[in-house]
């Protein structure tokens, strides 16, 4: 099954294998969200939304809308 | 003072106060038209 | 005669860009408006080695010359347009050690516009306890460029940078990144066309869909020709230059950075961990509201009373120093100094607010109520960000209004702006406490007496108004705006005094120059619609009174109370009160209550005070006024005109009514448009006459 950030429980990790760009605002793309990077679900909110990610070291929050739209590879610990 | 000489003062503040409230609205017209109805970078 | 040069500040949100310019410019620094638009522009001058001035601007912060937002379209329109009078001679780009691959992006992209660049590297105190080491030298050489490694916490290598700015034409100008290598084809295309243009330059403008100076308008014409690519197309080449500057500079800190992980310790995981808890974040953030609550409704209560009370002195000492001035002592003392001190009693509460917003904003802590509050807030329109003038509203809406600004979104916004004046502010309680006691029993339900319950209830609808009618506006109002939700959060960081200090300073002052005007005008002119009337009754009142009473033994002080009551009656201010009393007559009100709802337009509390005057009485005591409206008459209907009804009504109009011209006054600065204001001031009026219309025609 195909994963999104969405999938990630709060601390697990994944690796951002794909981002459909006509979806995602270049800004995100701009602050490290690229195929490649690694991505930690640091806190979510009530109700799952919004996210707060560690992207490539960047520490951001997205809302669940946004955060569907990029695909990942789970890290197993 | 004359009381004429009075009023002559309190209606030359009240002008500049009035001038001055008319031209900020007057100013802002021409600025720009379309202010304020959506992220154009009038605002 | 010493030269002056240009320098921007450029760098992303969170990097301390602000505290670089504060050291660099201290107070020599002035905030105003880039033209026609409501983003700040800050300037300031600072005095560099060998006699050299400089002109700094602190440029929006931005995370990429790809503008989402106004605030970034101002720092690509500026280094686009080399015929600005503020085009840099030398971009400073200020980068925060923890997160330097993400502000590198942008430095490679002003690089790129071959613009003289310096970089800064700020917060440099944090890199032990991050366990970051940085190879200056080979990153100089990589980024040809030089580098300042700074630290405005601990006031480190400031005079460094200035030396490095003063010597910016040693700087090379040579690109990051070769443009055409995006797309070879059509970049080599597009070089062809025009051949004396800068390639990148060329792309952005090309990309950017931003506001060019005029200059440049002709060539951009003729480009058009190339937007033969579709949007996604242009999207993909963006995102492919993208990867292309992070593959170069992931090449560059491989060898000029390195992390010891080991090193570093991590406050941030610690803090996270409770404050954006799903329970006890949401705990804390209601006791820091609480807060700063008490603090603009309480603390600043001191220095307030103490502002109203030197004003008034001011004002009495004027008219008895000068008692022969007649209407010109009268202007200055009770319509100027007045209104000077209409101004001046909100810097308490103005002051209170930003210095609690400005810790909340540099200790990065803003950016967790976001986080927490974006789901609820944005069901209504609003934005995260909003609960905290909504709350802040309710001691009064000025500041409050004025703390919209760091709001992103113009739409949500512009939707806080509108609604919070619904927000029962402390203007309010006066009147309402006045009537509650009047109109409301004194019994108790469950232990609460009734008239607590009634003013819980005002505040309540306050609130209910406020939240309705933006969840109303955010379906009504057709403003295109960012859809997309991308917030940054930063480190936790001990706020800087100085920034703190500086931005307490500039919201003040920013107040006073610009809305204090429009007050003071305002209140001078409502003084002579107060202090002059046509005809007889109004010019003569002296000797009608006087007449009047002749058979009667009035005291002076009294003979001076009726014949003041009777020239309000007569004033143009009387008048107004009087023509509309038919339209406020289905509300249960008469001519009096008309004349003390416009005259409290200059601020709701006047209405007690207008009333004094109207009714005579001397003093403001308040038990003397409330006797006296109690025994009032109702001239149509019999009866008390202070009854339920007409008190609910009259309740009910003041929750609603926009009766309040300093916060006209800053919605028109914060909108910058008188659009708003008047909008805000037309239909809250309606609200409130419908509703007042409604109770008292119900419950009569």
């Amino acid at each position: 099954m195909q994963h999104t950030i969405v999938h990630l429980k709060r601390g697990e990790k994944g690796v951002i294998t794909d981002v459909s760009s006509e979806l995602i605002p270049l800004k995100l793309l701009e602050m490290g969200c690229l195929p490649g990077n690694f991505v930690e679900l640091v806190q979510v909110a009530p109700f799952s939304d919004p996210l707060y990610l560690n992207i490539n070291g960047s520490h951001l929050a997205i809302r669940k809308e946004t955060a569907i739209h990029i695909l990942i590879d789970k890290i197993d610990e | 003072m004359s009381t004429l000489f009075q009023d002559i003062i309190v209606f030359t503040i009240l002008a500049v106060a009035l001038v001055f409230l008319f031209k900020k609205y007057i100013w802002k017209k021409k600025a720009k038209k379309a202010c304020g109805t959506d992220d154009c970078g009038c605002h | 005669m010493s030269k002056q040069i240009n320098v921007a500040l450029i760098g992303n949100p969170n990097t301390g860009k602000t505290s670089v310019f504060n050291a660099l410019t201290g107070l020599n620094q002035q905030v105003g408006n880039y033209p026609g638009i409501t983003v700040e522009k800050k300037e300031g001058i600072c005095k560099l080695p060998r006699g050299v001035k400089a002109h700094i601007i602190d440029l929006p912060g931005t995370y990429s010359l790809n503008a989402s937002s106004l605030d970034e379209s101002v720092v690509i329109e500026l280094l686009l347009n080399k015929n600005d009078k503020d085009f840099p001679d030398v971009a400073v780009v200020v980068s925060d050690v923890e997160n330097l691959k993400r502000n590198l992006l942008l430095f490679t992209q002003i690089k790129d516009l071959e613009i003289p660049c310096l970089l800064v590297v700020n917060m440099a105190d944090r890199m032990r306890r991050k366990g970051i080491t940085l190879d200056i030298g080979y990153l100089e050489q990589q980024l040809e460029t030089k580098i300042a490694v700074i630290s405005t916490r601990k006031n480190e290598g400031i005079e460094n940078l200035k030396q490095q700015i003063s010597n910016y034409k040693e700087l090379s100008v040579k690109p990051c990144l070769n443009a055409s290598e995006i797309d070879t084809e059509y970049f080599n295309r597009l070089q062809k066309a025009f051949p004396n243009q800068l390639l990148y330059k060329l792309w952005l403008v090309i990309t950017q869909d931003v506001n060019f100076g005029k200059t440049d308008r002709k060539d951009i014409d003729a480009i058009a020709s190339f937007k033969t690519k579709s949007k996604g197309d242009l999207k993909r080449l963006q995102q492919k230059e993208t990867i292309k500057r992070y593959q170069f500079i992931n090449n560059v800190l491989k060898r000029g950075q390195t992390i010891d992980i080991t090193q570093a310790t991590d406050v941030r995981t610690k803090l996270d961990r409770i404050l954006t808890h799903k329970i006890w974040g949401y705990v804390i953030f209601f006791f820091i509201l609480l807060t700063i609550f008490q603090a603009i409704y309480d603390w600043s209560s001191v220095p307030m009373d103490w502002i109203d009370s030197s004003f008034a002195s001011l004002s009495n000492w004027v008219k008895e120093t000068f008692p022969g001035g007649g209407k010109v002592t009268d202007l200055i003392a009770e319509g100027i100094i007045s209104g000077l001190g209409g101004i001046v009693i909100f810097i308490p509460q103005i002051a209170f607010l930003f210095l609690f917003i400005s810790i909340l904003e540099e200790s990065g802590y803003m950016s967790r109520v976001v986080f927490l509050m974006d789901r609820i807030m944005r069901r209504f329109g609003l934005s995260g960000k909003s609960i905290v003038p909504l709350i802040s509203g309710t001691a009064c809406a000025i500041p409050a209004i004025m703390a919209t600004r760091n709001i992103e979104s113009w739409k949500e916004r512009l939707i806080t702006i509108l609604v919070t004046p619904f927000t029962t502010c402390s203007a309010r309680l006066p009147v309402y406490l006045i009537i509650i006691s009047l109109v409301i029993p004194e019994g108790r339900i469950l232990g609460l007496s009734y008239q607590a319950l009634t003013l819980m209830l005002l505040y309540l609808i306050g609130f209910g108004a406020a939240v309705g009618s933006a969840w109303i506006l955010n379906k009504v109002l057709k403003i295109k705006s960012k859809t997309f939700f991308v917030v940054e959060m930063p480190n936790y960081k001990v706020p800087l005094f100085k920034n703190v200090a500086l931005t307490v300073l500039e919201k003040t002052k920013a107040f006073i120059f610009g809305a204090g005007k429009i007050i003071l005008a305002i209140s001078i002119v409502l003084w002579v619609l107060a202090s002059y009337g046509p005809g007889e009754q109004f010019n003569n009142a002296e000797n009608i009174i006087t007449e009047q009473y002749a058979a009667q033994d009035l005291t002076e002080d009294e003979l001076q109370q009726k014949i003041a009551s009777h020239k309000l009656e007569h004033s143009f201010i009387g008048l107004t009160g009087r023509a509309i009393e038919p339209a406020i007559r289905p509300l249960g009100y008469d001519w009096k209550i008309g004349i003390a709802i416009v005259s409290s337009f200059a601020a709701r509390e006047v209405f007690v005070g207008t009333l004094a005057t109207i009714y005579s009485v001397g003093s403001d005591d308040e038990e003397t006024i409330k006797n006296r409206m109690a025994g009032e008459v109702n001239p149509i209907l019999g009866g008390p005109l202070f009854n339920f009804a007409s008190g609910i009504s009259l309740l009910l109009f003041y929750a609603f009514a926009m009766q309040c011209m300093s916060t006209l006054a800053i919605v028109k600065k914060e909108t910058n448009s008188w659009k708003w204001p008047t909008y805000q001031f037309v239909i809250m009026t309606a609200i409130a006459y419908i509703v007042a219309l409604l109770s008292f025609q119900f419950l009569k």
